[in-house]
């Protein structure tokens, strides 16, 4: 019986405590899920620590510092030179026979002339430049082009070149493009133009080089100025002849800078001396006296002053997106002395002159747009007209002009493709020039230079 | 004239006793750094502002007249300069700043780059071949490159080593502190979808572990061309991203583009010191580049 009321005890309280229970259990589900909740939400955070800490310790172990990568797989042809390579072929088109192009006043020389009609591999250049050792830098510039049907190959630059002598001195020996302008130094495919401008193309026959030695020197100063010298065998045309020791020289001096952001500039003025020893005017016309084969020989001292000024504009500085190159350069030749043919001799007095103005427009990073214009002047005299007219100098008093217009479109820093139209008087009958040309460097990344 | 003479002579005769190591810094955030590490013992100069294109600098006259009188190169190197630095060297006659000697300091040679090229065709574009050079966007390779910058400053200034030393354990300090912080406030960042106009971020996107869904220009250093902008489209209509991100210096041509076409949000990041207003050291650099990313992501 006890048993029983026992168990009827457990079922009434159970009964009676049902209900009370149902409301424990509701209450323990709210207290787990909370409990839950709270767990995930400290898991959460501890899992945000964990990567914290992991985050930590990685930033905590600043290696030790590491030395200069080693370079795999040494062996003798890492040591090779930086190569690159220039090609370009053009398309030109003139109004009038280029045969019979001449600049009056100028007696051209060697590839001063206009550029094969038609399609023409134009001039493909390979370039050389490593540091030779801790003291010195080469380069070797070979130029391959096309003269008359066979390939000529011309060494248009060797030098060598002190790397950091100290207190901004730079000694350069070899073949070089003289300083004298600021197009000088730059090759041609760098130029901004088909073509050389009209005083380049007339006193130097494109461009200027010497094989001698260059001293420069650099001011320690915030405005960069630049002051050197060159001497060389004298004979580059319009040097000439043999010379035992010093044949040419030249002084420059250069300065340049920013102003504020987006402007900078340079100037330079230049003057070189040379005494040429039976420079020979081919001269273009054989004037039915068989001049062709007897030519004009010219002895005598030259001068040449030139003066130069180059500015540039890019927003921000930034010559990526937008920016424009304003150039201009005059160039003044004096010579003094005699030219002689086999039959003749005359004293000879002459002056040439002449300059460019040149404005570039990059308005997008692949297109630019440009135009220039030349103009010439001589003043000529000597004791005998006829040697004058001999050696192709008997067009002086007139004044050459020539106004150019180009659109480039720059698929990559690597190519280009360049349209221009010439209106040209370069002699007292006018011409009409187009050129389509290509130009495209492979190898190494060429150096952005001023 | 003798009084400007007279003066003239003594800031020559001066200069020795002045002697601060000049710091020809190529970009400005290797500036902002050298002057961190440096301090007053250091003279500054940048060869480049935040808003050009570094790839694309002129060996300009004012620039080869800096490189002259610099004790110490500090540059990205990996070929990012190879276009101006080279020259810059050689006009410069200066034999400190030469490749391997004491004052040449390239700050990729001390860090591991991401991008390595598997190989080297310009038909990808300018590629460069030892990685992607732009480092300064983590925050961890700054602090790789500022312990070796301040390991070359001790050993080029011998004199004022203790100096540098202090500099160093009171940047990385301060730096290591910034870090965690940026880390912090940059969680909600993890994994979120970004399209980039030029690859200038892999080691932004590494830091950060943020997602790149796709580059703007196919070609490196080639500005995309409208056939490229529609496959770019095209890819993101299978995998949509958040953000489009360029660079304060970079055009953004290509990123209004993309902006017109889709909801994508266009983020201008500094890319480095002094890339916007807001950026005037390396850590505001990365305070505003973070909050500039949160921003565009809500």
């Amino acid at each position: 019986m006890k048993k029983s009321h026992l168990a009827l005890l457990i079922a009434v309280t159970l009964s009676v405590s049902s209900p009370i229970l149902a409301d424990d259990v509701s209450d323990l589900k709210k207290e787990i899920d909370q409990l839950r909740a709270d767990y995930e939400s400290r898991i959460n955070q501890l899992e945000q620590r964990l990567i914290q800490t992991e985050n930590n310790s990685k930033t905590y172990q600043t290696d030790p510092v590491k030395a200069v990568p080693t370079i795999q797989n040494a062996s003798n042809n890492n040591f090779n030179p930086a190569i690159s390579m220039v090609l370009n072929g053009q398309f030109s088109d003139y109004r009038r026979d280029s045969e019979d192009y001449q600049l009056d006043g100028f007696s051209l020389q060697g590839e001063g002339g206009l550029a094969t009609e038609g399609f023409s591999l134009g001039e493909s250049e390979i370039i050389l430049s490593a540091s030779i050792d801790q003291l010195l830098f080469g380069q070797a510039t070979i130029a391959l082009h096309d003269d008359e049907g066979e390939t000529e190959i011309e060494m248009e630059e060797a030098f060598i070149e002190t790397l950091g002598l100290g207190n901004g001195f730079t000694i350069r020996a070899g073949r070089f493009f003289s300083p004298i302008g600021y197009l000088n130094e730059k090759h041609i495919h760098a130029w901004n133009f088909a073509d050389a401008p009209l005083i380049y193309r007339g006193l130097f026959g494109n461009q200027l080089s010497t094989d001698g030695m260059k001293l420069s020197y650099l001011l320690p100063t915030d405005l960069f100025v630049e002051l050197g010298g060159t001497v060389g065998n004298g004979d580059q045309h319009p040097g000439s002849g043999e010379h035992s020791g010093i044949g040419d020289w030249l002084v420059y001096a250069r300065a340049g800078g920013d102003v504020g952001i987006n402007h900078s500039w340079q100037a330079g003025i230049s003057h070189w001396q040379a005494s040429p020893e039976d420079r020979a005017y081919s001269g273009g016309h054989d004037h039915g006296g068989g001049g062709g084969s007897d030519p004009v020989l010219f002895n005598g001292d030259t001068d040449i002053s030139n003066i130069s000024l180059i500015y540039k504009w890019a927003p921000n500085g930034n010559f990526r997106q937008k920016n424009i190159t304003l150039l201009g350069e005059y160039f003044y030749l004096s010579e003094n002395g005699q030219l002689n043919n086999s039959a003749e001799l005359a004293s000879y007095d002459g002056k040439q002159y002449g300059g460019f103005v040149e404005g570039i427009y990059q308005f997008t990073p692949q297109w630019r747009t440009g135009v220039r214009y030349d103009w010439l002047g001589s003043k000529l005299r000597a004791s005998d007209d006829e040697l004058l007219e001999d050696a192709d100098l008997d067009f002086s008093g007139f004044h050459p002009q020539r106004y150019s217009m180009m659109l480039e479109w720059l698929p990559s820093e690597f190519s280009r493709i360049r349209a221009q139209i010439n209106h040209d008087k370069s002699s007292r009958d006018n011409d009409t020039q187009l050129f389509l040309q290509y130009t495209i460097s492979i190898g190494a990344h060429g150096a952005h230079s001023f | 004239m003798k009084k400007f003479i007279c003066s003239l002579l003594l800031l020559v005769a001066a200069s020795p006793v002045m002697a601060n190591i000049t710091i020809f810094a190529c970009e400005p955030e290797w500036a902002a750094l050298s002057q961190e590490l440096g301090g007053n013992k250091v003279t500054v100069f940048s060869a480049t502002t935040a808003l050009q294109d570094p790839h694309y600098i002129q060996a300009r006259p004012s620039l080869i007249a800096k490189a002259r009188q610099a004790n110490l190169l500090v540059c990205t190197g990996s070929d990012l300069e190879a276009g101006w630095l080279p020259l810059l060297q050689r006009k410069s006659g200066n034999p400190a700043i030469q490749t391997g000697a004491s004052g040449y300091f390239m700050a990729t040679d001390y860090v591991d780059l991401l991008d390595v090229p598997s190989s080297l065709d310009r038909s990808q574009g300018d590629i460069h071949a030892a990685g992607n050079p732009h480092i300064q966007t983590s925050p961890l390779k700054i602090l790789q490159v500022a312990q070796a910058l301040s390991q070359r400053l001790q050993q080029i200034d011998s004199a004022n080593a203790t100096v540098y030393q202090q500099h160093w354990q009171d940047f990385e300090q301060r730096w290591q502190t910034a870090i965690k912080k940026w880390q912090q406030q940059a969680l909600p960042l993890k994994g979120i979808p970004i399209v980039v106009q030029h690859n200038s971020w892999p080691y932004l996107f590494e830091w950060l572990g943020l997602h790149k869904v796709a580059v703007l220009e196919s070609k490196l250093g080639v500005p995309p061309t409208v056939k490229d902008l529609h496959n770019v489209l095209q890819k993101l209509k299978v995998t949509p991203a958040k953000i489009v991100l360029n660079a304060a210096y970079q055009s953004p041509r290509a990123t209004d583009w993309l902006t017109n076409k889709t909801a994508i949000t266009k983020v201008t990041l500094p890319f480095t010191v002094g890339g916007n207003d807001q950026s005037n050291d390396l850590f505001s650099l990365f305070d505003n580049t973070i909050q500039l990313l949160l921003d565009a992501k809500q």
